[in-house]
C-alpha cells in the first residue's frame, strides 16, 4: 500500500529534491553518461582521429585485452601497487590517528602538518619526489648517510623494484594526512564515556584501542579503507610524469597509464574505453566485497 | 494552461540551436588560431610577422597560442577529438602523419600559398622532403623545420678531461664510450659529469640509424615485417646495456637531458646530440659561451663495423591546416603560413631553423651558418624519421626494450625477441 505523506512532509521532500537535484544531474551528467558512453565506444573499433563511422566489434576488445600480456601486467602493476599502498596507508593513518588524539599538546598542529601534502596537486608533488629522487637528490644522499653506503645510487626511478616502491612512497606520503583527519573524526565521535567505563574496569590501553576503539572505529575503517583503495586503483599523474622523466614504463604500467596511452598515444579509443570499463568493474567488485566483509553496519554506540 | 506555456516555451527554446547553425558567413572579419610548440627565438619572429598580416589583411585577426612540444601532441588529439581544432598547428610528422590519413587536414591551397601548381610545390622544396605529407597526389602541410641531430661538443670539458677536441673528437660509437670513459666524474655510482647523452625519447630519430648502421632495420622494405635483422638489434641493444648504470655506468634516463645542461657549460655536459637550432639556443642562454668558440659539432657517429653509412634521422614539423574550417578560412590560413615561410632565411639565422626549400639550401646564408655543413652532410646521410598512425607505439616499444637491457637488468636476446613479437602485432593490426 502506498504511503500517505502529510503536507509537512511533502513539503520536506520537496526540499530535499532541490538540493539533491544539482549534484544528481552532474553526477548523471559527468560520471553516468561517460561510464555508458564508454562502455558502448567499447564495443567498436574506435580511431580518435577517424571521422569515419567505426566497425562495430561486439566484445573482441575486452576478447583481445583479457589475452594481452601488456593488459595482465597492468592488472599486476595496479594491484602491486594498490595493494603496496593502502594496506600500509590505512593501518599507519589509523595508528597515527590515535596517538594525535592521545596526546596533551600540539594536535592541531600535527593534523595541519600531515595535512599539508594532500592540497598538493598530484603533479606538484610528483615533481617534488623527482627532484628527490634524483641520483643526486637528497633520497640518495640520506639514504647513504643512515646505511654508511657513500656514493651508493640505489635507482630510485630506473630500477624496476625501486620505481614500484619509490609510486608507492609519494601517494603514501600525499595521502595519509588526509585519512589521519577522517580517522580523527571518527575518534572523537566514540563517546568518551565507554573509555572511562573500561578505565574504571581496569582496562589497560592495549585493550582499549582492541576491545573498544578498532570495533567502534569499524565504519571509519571501512570508508577509509574504500577511498583509499579506488584511489590507488585509479592512480595516474606519479606514474605518468615518472615514465615522462625517463622511468621504464613496464613496472609502473598501471591500468589508467594503459588507458592513456592506448587512447592519446594509440588513438584506439574502442580499446582504452574496453579497459576503462574493466577497471569499473574491478573498483565496483572489490568495494562490495570490503563492503559484504566488515559488516560495518552492525555498530551502534 | 499553465502548465502549457511553460512546456511551450522550453519546446522553442530547444529548437534556437537549429536556427543558430546557419549558412557559414561568407563575408566579414576572419579570426585564426594557431597553435604551435614554444621556442622564445621563433615568437618573437611570428609575433612580428602576425602583426605583418594583419596590417595588410585589416579582416583577419590570428590568435598564437604555444605549448610546450611535449605536450602539444596530447593537446591537439584532444582538440580534435572533440571537432575544435585550431585552423593552423604544427606538429612532428610521426604525430601529424595520422592527421593526414584521417581526413582532419587539408590539402594545400595552392593559390593562396603561392603555387601555380604542385608540382611547382614540389620542386620548391629539397627532393623527397614532401612525400612524407603527400597522399594521393596533394600535398598536406608546409615545412616548418627539418631538423636532423648530431653530437655538440664542448671543448672546454674535452680539455678538462686531457683531450684535444680537435684531434681527439669521436668518429664511432666505439670512441664515444672510449671518450665519455675518460670525461665523466662519479661519487661513487652517482655520475656528476656525462661524456655524452642520448636523446632517450626519441629512439626512432636518433637510435634506429644505429641499427641500420649495423645492417638491420625498423620495418622491412613491403612493410609487412617488424625488426629485421637480428644481429644488429643485438649489437645495439647490448651496446645500451654496456652503456647504462648496471654496465659501465656512462649515462641513463633518468639524468637531466643533456642539451639543457650544455648550453650552461658547467662542467657537467661533454657531448649531446641535438639540432642547428641548438646554437641559438646556446646563443639565447648563455652568449659568453656561444662567442667563445669553446663548443662545436660534430658528425653522427657511426659504429666501427657499421656495414651503412647512416647519420640521424631528421624529422619535420610541418604546418597544417583544419580540414573542419569553412573554406574561406582554410584559404586565408594557407596564405599567412605562406607569409611566415617567405621569411626562411630570417629562420634560419634567428632560430636556426632549416626550411629545405632548394633556394635555402643553396644560399650563401645557409652556407655561412656556423656547422651548417656539419648538418648538411649528415643530412644526405639520413633518412626521413619512422612515420605511420602507429609510429607512436613502436617507439614505445623499442623504449621499453632498451630502458629494459639498461635498467632492469633484462638480457638483450630476451629483450629482443619481446620486441620483435610486440612491434609484430603491432604491424599487422594497422
Amino acid at each position: 500500500m502506498r504511503k500517505k505523506y502529510s503536507g509537512i512532509e511533502k513539503k520536506l521532500s520537496r526540499w530535499g529534491w532541490y538540493f539533491v537535484t544539482p549534484s544528481l544531474l552532474f553526477f548523471v551528467l559527468f560520471s553516468f553518461y561517460p561510464i555508458l558512453n564508454a562502455g558502448y565506444t567499447s564495443l567498436f573499433r574506435k580511431k580518435i582521429l577517424s571521422l569515419k563511422a567505426p566497425d562495430f566489434l561486439g566484445f573482441d576488445n575486452y576478447k583481445y585485452l583479457l589475452s594481452s600480456t601488456d593488459f595482465w601486467n597492468s592488472i599486476r602493476a595496479t594491484f602491486v601497487f594498490t595493494i603496496g599502498t593502502f594496506i600500509p596507508l590505512v593501518i599507519s593513518s589509523l595508528l597515527l590517528a590515535v596517538l594525535i588524539m592521545n596526546l596533551r599538546k600540539g594536535k592541531k598542529f600535527l593534523q595541519l602538518a600531515y595535512y599539508s601534502p594532500a592540497v598538493l596537486s598530484s603533479v606538484v608533488a610528483s615533481v617534488i619526489w623527482m627532484t628527490i629522487f634524483d641520483p643526486r637528490g637528497i633520497a640518495n644522499q640520506w639514504l647513504n648517510i643512515i646505511m654508511r653506503t657513500p656514493g651508493i645510487d640505489h635507482l630510485w626511478l630506473s630500477n624496476s623494484f625501486m620505481v614500484q616502491f619509490s609510486t608507492i612512497l609519494v601517494y603514501f606520503w600525499k595521502y595519509i594526512g588526509y585519512f589521519v583527519v577522517i580517522f580523527i573524526a571518527g575518534l572523537a565521535s566514540i563517546p568518551s564515556s565507554l573509555y572511562e567505563a573500561a578505565r574504571i574496569d581496569g582496562a589497560v590501553p592495549r585493550q582499549i584501542f582492541w576491545r573498544i576503539t578498532l570495533p567502534l572505529l569499524k565504519p571509519t575503517v571501512l570508508l577509509v579503507s574504500i577511498m583509499s583503495m579506488l584511489q590507488c586503483l585509479k592512480t595516474f599523474s606519479t606514474q605518468y610524469l615518472f615514465v615522462q622523466s625517463g622511468s621504464p614504463q613496464a613496472p609502473i604500467n598501471v591500468i589508467t597509464l594503459n588507458i592513456y596511452n592506448t587512447g592519446i598515444r594509440d588513438h584506439l579509443i574502442g580499446r582504452a574505453s574496453a579497459m576503462s570499463i574493466l577497471l569499473f568493474v574491478i573498483m565496483l567488485f572489490f568495494t562490495w566485497l570490503q563492503f559484504k566483509g566488515s559488516k560495518a553496519d552492525e555498530v551502534s554506540y | 494552461m499553465k502548465r502549457i506555456i511553460p512546456i511551450m516555451l522550453f519546446l522553442v527554446f530547444l529548437t534556437l540551436p537549429l536556427f543558430a547553425a546557419g549558412q557559414p558567413e561568407e563575408e566579414g572579419p576572419i579570426s585564426i588560431t594557431f597553435w604551435t610548440h614554444e621556442d622564445p627565438n621563433r615568437t618573437v619572429l611570428e609575433e612580428r610577422y602576425i602583426q605583418e598580416f594583419e596590417a595588410s589583411h585589416p579582416d583577419v585577426t590570428i590568435e598564437r597560442v604555444t605549448n610546450s612540444s611535449k605536450k602539444m601532441p596530447e593537446l591537439l588529439l584532444t582538440a580534435f577529438a572533440a571537432n575544435e581544432g585550431p585552423h593552423i598547428f604544427n606538429t612532428q610528422i610521426e604525430d601529424g602523419y595520422a592527421y593526414i590519413v584521417n581526413g582532419r587536414v587539408a590539402p594545400v591551397n595552392l593559390k593562396s600559398a603561392g603555387y601555380a601548381s604542385t608540382s611547382a610545390l614540389n620542386a620548391a622544396y629539397v627532393d623527397g622532403v614532401l612525400d612524407s605529407v603527400t597522399e594521393g597526389g596533394d600535398v598536406y602541410g608546409l615545412p616548418l623545420e627539418l631538423t636532423n641531430w648530431s653530437p655538440y661538443l664542448n671543448k672546454r670539458v674535452f680539455r678538462d678531461a686531457g683531450l684535444d677536441p680537435e684531434k681527439d673528437y669521436p668518429r664511432t660509437w666505439e670512441d664515444i664510450v672510449e671518450i665519455s670513459e675518460k670525461i665523466v666524474l662519479r661519487e661513487g655510482d652517482i655520475i656528476t659529469r656525462r661524456g655524452f647523452d642520448f636523446r632517450y625519447p626519441y629512439y626512432l630519430v636518433s637510435m634506429v640509424p644505429m641499427v641500420e648502421q649495423l645492417g638491420g632495420k625498423l620495418v622491412s622494405d613491403d612493410g609487412k615485417t617488424a625488426i629485421i635483422g637480428d644481429d644488429a638489434w643485438l649489437t645495439f641493444l647490448e651496446f645500451m646495456a654496456d652503456w647504462g648504470p648496471n654496465g659501465n655506468n656512462l649515462g641513463s634516463p633518468i639524468y637531466k637531458n643533456g642539451r639543457k645542461l650544455f648550453n650552461a657549460d658547467n662542467n657537467d655536459m661533454g657531448m649531446c646530440l641535438s639540432g642547428l637550432y641548438q646554437a641559438g639556443r646556446i646563443r639565447s642562454d648563455n652568449q659568453e659561451f656561444y662567442d667563445s668558440g669553446d663548443w662545436m659539432v660534430i658528425p653522427f657517429p657511426q659504429f666501427e663495423n657499421a656495414v651503412n653509412n647512416v647519420a640521424s634521422a631528421y624529422y619535420g614539423h610541418y604546418y597544417m591546416v583544419n580540414s573542419q574550417k569553412p573554406e574561406r578560412e582554410q584559404k586565408v590560413a594557407w596564405e599567412f603560413i605562406s607569409f611566415m615561410l617567405s621569411h626562411s632565411e630570417e629562420y634560419l639565422t634567428e632560430v636556426g631553423l632549416i626550411q629545405p626549400t632548394k633556394a635555402l639550401m643553396s644560399s650563401e646564408t645557409f652556407k655561412s651558418i656556423p656547422y651548417a655543413n656539419v648538418f648538411a652532410d649528415d643530412l644526405a646521410k639520413g633518412h626521413i624519421v619512422y612515420y605511420a598512425e602507429n609510429s607512436a607505439k613502436i617507439q614505445e616499444l623499442i623504449k621499453e626494450a632498451v630502458e629494459g637491457v639498461m635498467l632492469s637488468g633484462i638480457a638483450p636476446e630476451k629483450a629482443l625477441a619481446s620486441l620483435k613479437v610486440k612491434a609484430q602485432e603491432v604491424l599487422d593490426q594497422q
